[in-house]
């Protein structure tokens, strides 16, 4: 579990993220959304550690991460993965090179176990016969399934995702989004998953933190995305003719079931 | 640029260099980046290194033969002249100064590129100390093959003074060869070397540390690239000086 208590950043007296408090859930698929410049990658980046808070605390199992020493904070950065949103893989490196990198580095394992957890994690993601590719020779959706193998190599306890589905098509985004939401339960993750997608949203959203202007303006699940009377809300959701088709739908439903005897 | 704003930069740096000078978190993986650094901004500069030493020694030579032909010098002030000039400043400071170019771009767009897509904050996601894994095997690569460089660029530029006098007549060979034996001092290899360890060290660190804090995207990597060399070129400009100043003054 990890929370988020009264978290502020600000760049040059500009506040972007301004007393955010949250709790990501372990299990859970939990999706910040919010419009471009929202405050959504500030906040994954000072969860992560990428970029120090100006003043809150985020606790990692209640260890604060904000005054962790620089020890702490890599051994905590070992029960961590995370999914850029351009994958992020190493080019220098094939596939399976990327995905044994983290074991190289900090697992205990001998060097056969290794090679074992990596080609499991390449069979988990569907990717058994990539290993000898290059970043460069795989397809987009390819390239995040392999930055998924990457990420659980080291069976993190925290899994966050920058924009998972940007730049796939639609099913491709469909298919990642399954795979992050099974990995979450198959392993009893915390995902925090940033996203503009609200396929992703009606998917695989269990938990959801709507910013605005870095404010939490709303947080809740999937079905309640639907029927909130939040206006921001419900400017961004609706902003596609087809959710506000989807929402009509829904109230109708309800409309008729509640009229029903 | 401000006074402020170099010494802004120039705390960047130390504390850059603070991260990368410590002990690597993997041997095993230390020594292995540090083969393929050797072989990749070494080995592979070793062709140029001969070819750009091979012609500029018969140049000096041709120049030297054709400014000093005077009959109160001896012939083999020729040889002597170039081996000294080899030695002193060629093989260490212009060659480094192309080597600047070379491997130094190399370096910044390298590092640069894996800032900008987010490949160095994937290493730190993962606990790795991202500057001391990519950064120390590129500067103990280079200055532990520089040397070879310098030595393989005396011997080629003194091959390429050779070659023009055998195939020229700008001295005779047996004059030539005299020279360059005459008033030997080993100490100018050894001030050579030395000098290009440190230049090695500035090549390769003010290179990283340009790519490293690149922000933005190509452009900018490419940018960050086109400074690192300048920047470079300008250090080993004024060390030289210092150096040369300190050692040999």
């Amino acid at each position: 579990m990890i929370e988020v208590k009264d978290l502020v950043k600000a760049f040059d007296g500009r506040e972007v993220l301004k007393k955010i408090s949250m709790t990501f859930e372990e299990g859970k698929t939990n999706l910040i959304i919010g419009r471009s410049g929202s405050g959504k990658t500030v906040l994954l980046k000072n969860l992560v550690g990428l970029m120090r808070p100006t003043s809150g605390q985020i606790l990692y199992d209640n260890r604060d991460l904000t005054q962790m020493s620089t020890d702490n904070m890599k051994s905590l950065r070992q029960e961590m993965g995370m999914i850029f949103q351009g994958s992020a893989l190493f080019d220098a490196m094939t596939v399976f090179e990327n995905v044994y990198f983290p074991l190289e580095m900090f697992s205990t394992l001998s060097k056969e176990e290794k090679e074992k957890r990596t080609q499991f994690c390449l069979d988990r993601v569907n990717l058994s016969d990539a290993g000898h590719l290059f970043p460069s020779e795989i397809s987009g959706g390819m390239m995040k399934r392999a930055a998924i193998a990457r990420a659980i190599a080291l069976n993190p306890k925290y899994l966050f995702c920058d924009e998972p589905n940007s730049g796939l098509d639609p099913q491709t985004s469909l298919v990642i989004d399954k795979l992050i939401h099974e990995i979450t339960k198959e392993y009893n993750i915390t995902t925090i998953v940033n996203t503009h997608d609200m396929n992703s949203v009606m998917n695989i959203g269990e938990k959801i933190f709507f910013i605005k202007e870095g404010n939490l303006e709303w947080e809740g699940d999937s079905g309640s995305v639907l029927l909130s009377q939040n206006q921001a809300l419900n400017d961004f959701v609706f902003a596609s003719d087809l959710f506000k088709k989807v929402k009509e739908v829904e109230v109708e439903e309800m409309k008729e079931n509640k009229t029903k005897p | 640029m401000t006074l402020t704003g170099s010494l802004d930069k120039l705390g960047q740096y130390i504390l850059l260099m603070r991260k990368v000078i410590t002990v690597p978190q993997k041997w095993g993986v230390f020594f292995r980046q540090l083969v393929k650094e050797i072989n990749k901004l070494g080995v592979d500069s070793i062709s140029i290194v001969i070819i750009i030493s091979f012609f500029i020694g018969a140049v000096i030579v041709i120049q030297i033969a054709l400014n000093i032909s005077n009959p109160l010098l001896p012939r083999y002030t020729v040889g002597y002249t170039s081996r000294e000039i080899i030695l002193l400043e060629f093989s260490s400071t212009i060659m480094c100064l192309i080597l600047a170019g070379k491997v130094g771009s190399n370096i910044s767009s390298e590092i640069g590129t894996m800032r900008v897509t987010e490949q160095i904050d994937a290493l730190e996601i993962m606990g790795v100390n991202s500057a001391n894994y990519l950064i120390l095997p590129k500067m103990v690569g280079l200055m532990v093959f520089v040397p070879v460089l310098v030595v393989l660029s005396m011997f080629f530029g003194i091959i390429g003074g050779f070659g023009v006098c055998y195939f020229t007549d700008a001295v005779p060979v047996a004059d030539f060869a005299y020279g360059l034996q005459s008033f030997f001092n080993e100490f100018y290899i050894w001030y050579a070397i030395m000098k290009t360890i440190f230049f090695a060290f500035l090549i390769s660190s003010v290179a990283a540390y340009y790519g490293y804090f690149a922000q933005g995207g190509s452009l900018d990597v490419g940018k960050a690239s086109t400074n690192a060399v300048v920047v470079t070129s300008i250090l080993i400009l004024i060390s030289d000086l210092i150096i040369t100043d300190l050692m040999m003054g």
